[in-house]
């Protein structure tokens, strides 16, 4: 989450007018990051995650389980824990936080639901192998950590989504009727919000500036006794409150769908996100694309959230339904209406897939570029003439077509171009699958960073943490082997649609690299692999003769990219890579178990043998007896599963069945 | 008429040349030794020119040019390399292969010492998942570690290898030749497979002396000499007066970029002896 300045939020209309001097200025202020910092050599791996919590509150009575409005008062409770302040204290927001070495207390954050909370560790990974197993430790800690700071009915779960977010009457502890002037939603209060200032003028900028409220509509999983076709029998067409309140009699909700209309349905939903620090701006440049087509494929073998508003969908993650939450583009920018005020027709919403690479590396070729994307043209040039490549100044060109949705006051009176307020004013307003960060100031001892961000919240920490380590140990993999899994960008949003589609992980097929391993004379930045007798030998290897771009890649499933291809010149598999690098570096014995352990969930959770989350959750539903097989997840069952959601996330289910099908216990 | 050479076959650094590093090591060698082979040959600009470089008694398969090194700081690496001594090769002479294989590695890296060196002696083998004890080595077996531990220790004493380290030992061995050594070994490496059934015994015996149990993933026979002979076969042009191939060595090396995890350099050297047919 971006950094919460202090300050009076402009309304949109307030807003507009700076929304050209902010752009400017986040250039500048990158131009002056970018020059300090690009030269900066030589960092080492460090690594974090961020987990995101719902905190749901019981009521044992009624047997309900709702949402837990309490974020603020808990991480107050947090901050004001004598031990954890003796420690170096764990909320970065409230308290000044001084890590003393060897206590590492995890991080607490708001996000934007008041009923999430946020952790990381306290201080990141580093690179060693064993550092690994410091992770699912980490994460257990900080669980019981969050635990001790609730009142006894609430608990923190791992769960994507809450189920019934959105259902009529009440799913929040306290109840707050809906349809608030913030977000002007038929299905949520205001109160569902973090209420620091941010949080509803960006909600409310986004609707203002779209000029209707955001337009969710997700297609519902028809069962035995579904309404055929399906209604969305909580939509109101009859509310006359707000101009948006239209909406839906313009036909925003759609037949056999799910309707949603509010910011937080999708700002709602918990991820776990990895960032590394790279060792220089161009290993940052190389992982961001060699990461960014694994972002469809790790959405889809991290598929956690089939329900939505009280509803079994025919989807298994959140990923659109965030990007239609934050959809600020207007009619216009949508295509809907001719151009008139406003500049650029955009495929995208803020929050959605890459649409171009970055690096420099050979193995990159301009076809995989083949999206057309704005640019902001001015501002480009500003970036080139200061100094910056293309490829790098097309990426922030892009980034920076969105205007500021909020705005402070005094962010416009205190300019300095030393800081980085307007540059992440847009930067942490793009929310794309991956994310390229620079150190945030020049003089700053963090390097250069990416962000991988497409993946959902696991229900224990175990898979988390094998999530987490397994990204990091591919990451390492593709520096080791100089690996290439560019696949055209286009093919990127293609297969992020895919991943979307109900048990993806299983009966989908995804774009992916064939040959992932440098060309035989490929050297290493300069350097030669193969060396040979002087005078006879022609040192300058044969040109290597690229073919058709359509030849590189095919359409494989989840199994096969993760285990890989029969036949000898079938894909090797992403596992098979990270086992070979493992046998290539000194490992103790217990580290390799432990990294066994967590590299056979994802073999196993794409071979089918073990299933996703959102597979887990839909057959919990299902096969409930107070399930109508009518895709509604009544109070009963949402009770049941939160429950369990809990049990799983305390200690993985022991003493209960509720493991059997995720994973293998130990 | 033929005479007996020494030829030592080379990969070159193997980490970003594909497919082969995905096998065991005894096919990883043998595939990136082919693979080498072919590129080295598609370079030379005449037909009527080799390869293969003659120095001295030795021969080069491929020839030796000034290697490159490594890119970053020295350290900045954790350079380990592994030997393996093969069946059949007198004791007698591993002193001397042992310095011959360590210098090949430290010129090809441009190093002048590594951070680990692991022995492998032939013909033992630790089996993680076979829980019956381990098999008492015989006193010969033990005077021929010790002997060859020996050489070890000297480079150690010299500055060449900072840690040593042992494979496929169990307690039984550990404890037979630890009493007859002056400088500890600081490694035990051993094939653990799938599975992780270490012995508790050997857990606990290395702790308390301080020597790290580490994976691998090699196989006991690394280099076979049938398979290393049709290797050459199939190189009829370079190799075709090569005969009675007699491998005596195989070193692999790896540096490890150790901040970041990255493996910048892998490759194996392999010596052989062999009569070369002059007809």
């Amino acid at each position: 989450m971006g950094l919460l300045s202090l300050g009076t939020p402009l309304t949109w209309e307030e807003a507009k007018p700076h929304a050209d001097l902010v752009r400017e200025r986040g250039i500048e202020q990158l131009l002056n990051i970018w020059k300090k910092a690009k030269s900066k050599e030589r960092d080492i791996l460090l690594w974090g995650d961020e987990i995101e919590y719902l905190v749901v509150s019981y009521d044992e009575d009624s047997k309900d389980a709702r949402l837990s409005l309490r974020q603020a008062e808990i991480l107050k409770d947090l901050a004001h824990d004598e031990e954890l302040r003796k420690a170096g204290g764990c909320v970065p927001s409230l308290q000044e936080i001084s890590q003393k070495p060897g206590q590492r207390v995890p991080a607490f954050h708001a996000e934007y639901g008041r009923f999430m909370l946020e952790a990381t560790p306290g201080a990141p990974y580093g690179g060693m192998l064993r550092d690994l197993l410091t992770v699912e430790p980490d994460m257990k800690k900080r669980r019981v950590i969050a635990k001790q700071h609730m009142t006894k009915d609430e608990t923190p779960i791992t769960m994507t989504s809450f189920p019934r977010l959105g259902v009529p009457g009440a799913f929040t502890q306290p109840y707050y009727p809906p349809h608030g002037p913030i977000a002007r939603s038929i299905f949520v209060p205001d109160e569902i919000i973090n209420p620091h200032i941010r949080f509803p003028t960006l909600t409310a900028n986004i609707r203002s500036r779209r000029g209707s409220k955001v337009c969710i509509n997700l297609p519902i999983f028809y069962d035995e006794k579904t309404p055929n076709p399906f209604k969305d029998p909580t939509v109101k067409y009859d509310l006359s409150d707000y101009p948006e309140d239209g909406d839906v009699r313009n036909g925003a909700a759609k037949d056999g769908h799910v309707y949603m209309d509010a910011m937080g349905f999708g700002m709602g939903s918990c991820c776990l996100q990895i960032t590394f620090q790279a060792k220089n701006i161009s290993e940052a440049r190389t992982l961001y694309d060699q990461l960014c087509p694994l972002g469809p494929i790790m959405l889809a073998l991290s598929a956690a959230s089939p329900i939505f508003k009280g509803y079994l969908t025919d989807i298994d993650c959140r990923w659109n339904i965030i990007s239609g939450a934050v959809d600020d583009r207007t009619e216009e920018e949508r295509g809907l209406k001719p151009l008139n005020e406003n500049k650029y027709v955009i495929p995208k919403s803020r929050y959605d897939s890459v649409s171009t690479y970055i690096s420099q590396d050979p193995g990159f070729r301009p076809e995989y570029n083949d999206v057309d994307i704005h640019q902001n043209l001015p501002l480009k040039q500003k970036l080139l003439d200061g100094g910056m490549d293309e490829p790098l100044a097309k990426h922030f060109a892009h980034l920076f077509i969105r205007d500021p949705l909020v705005i402070f006051s005094e962010s416009i009176k205190n300019y300095l171009v030393e800081n980085n307020d307007n540059f992440e004013n847009i930067q942490s307003t793009n929310w794309q699958h991956m994310r390229f960060k620079p150190p945030p100031s020049a003089e700053d001892a963090i390097g250069w960073r990416v962000e991988f961000r497409s993946m959902e919240v696991q229900l224990t920490d175990f898979e988390n943490a094998a999530f987490s380590i397994f990204i990091v140990l591919l990451t390492r993999t593709i520096l080791s082997y100089g690996l290439n899994f560019y696949v055209p960008i286009s093919k990127v949003t293609e297969n992020m649609e895919t991943a979307h589609r109900r048990d993806a992980v299983l009966s989908e097929k995804f774009y992916f690299r064939k040959h992932v391993f440098p060309p035989r004379h490929a050297n290493r930045s300069g350097k030669g692999s193969n060396t040979s007798p002087g005078g006879s030998i022609s040192n300058t290897p044969k040109p290597v003769e690229l073919g058709p771009v359509e030849d590189e890649y095919c359409l494989m499933t989840i199994n096969e990219i993760m285990n890989g291809q029969s036949g000898q010149d079938g894909f090797p598999g992403l596992i098979t890579l990270i086992e070979s690098y493992l046998n290539s570096v000194n490992v103790d014995v217990e580290t390799r178990c432990e990294l066994a352990r967590y590299l056979d969930l994802i073999k196993k959770r794409s071979n089918g043998t073990w299933e996703t989350a959102a597979t887990w959750i839909r057959n919990f539903v299902r096969s409930h007896p107070d399930y109508e097989k009518d895709s509604r997840v009544n109070v009963a069952v949402n009770y049941d599963l939160i429950k369990a959601a809990e049990t799983l996330g305390n200690g993985e289910g022991k003493g209960t069945n509720l493991w059997k099908g995720l994973f293998e216990k130990r | 008429m033929s005479s007996p050479s020494s030829v030592v076959f080379r990969t070159g650094n193997i980490i970003i040349t594909g497919r082969t590093s995905l096998e065991k090591s005894n096919q990883e060698l043998l595939n990136s030794l082919r693979q080498n082979f072919e590129d080295a040959a598609s370079r030379v600009t005449s037909e009527h020119l080799s390869w293969i470089e003659a120095r001295g008694d030795t021969l080069y398969a491929p020839g030796i040019e000034e290697p490159d090194g490594l890119s970053e700081e020295r350290t900045e690496y954790d350079i380990t390399v592994k030997l393996f001594y093969l069946p059949g090769v007198p004791v007698s002479k591993r002193k001397n292969h042992t310095r011959e294989a360590l210098q090949h590695v430290l010129r090809e890296l441009r190093v002048s010492s590594i951070d680990l060196l692991i022995i492998s002696f032939p013909n033992i083998s630790f089996d993680a998942e076979d829980h019956s004890p381990d098999t008492e080595p015989t006193q010969e077996e033990v005077d021929e570690w010790a002997e060859t531990y020996q050489t070890l220790e000297t480079l150690q004493l010299e500055g060449q290898i900072k840690r040593i380290g042992l494979s496929e030992f169990g307690v039984a061995r550990l404890v037979k030749l630890l009493p007859r050594t002056s400088v500890k070994p600081s490694v035990d490496q051993i094939n653990v497979r799938d599975c992780c059934v270490v012995p508790k015994p050997l857990i606990q015996f290395a702790r308390e002396q301080k020597i790290e149990l580490l994976t691998h993933n090699d196989c006991t026979n690394i280099l076979p000499s049938s398979a290393l002979q049709s290797l050459l076969q199939e190189n009829h042009l370079a190799f075709g007066g090569f005969k009675n191939v007699d491998p005596q060595w195989v070193v692999k090396y790896t540096a490890v970029i150790q901040d970041r995890g990255v493996v910048e350099n892998k490759g194996y050297f392999a010596m052989a002896k062999v009569d070369i047919d002059r007809t």
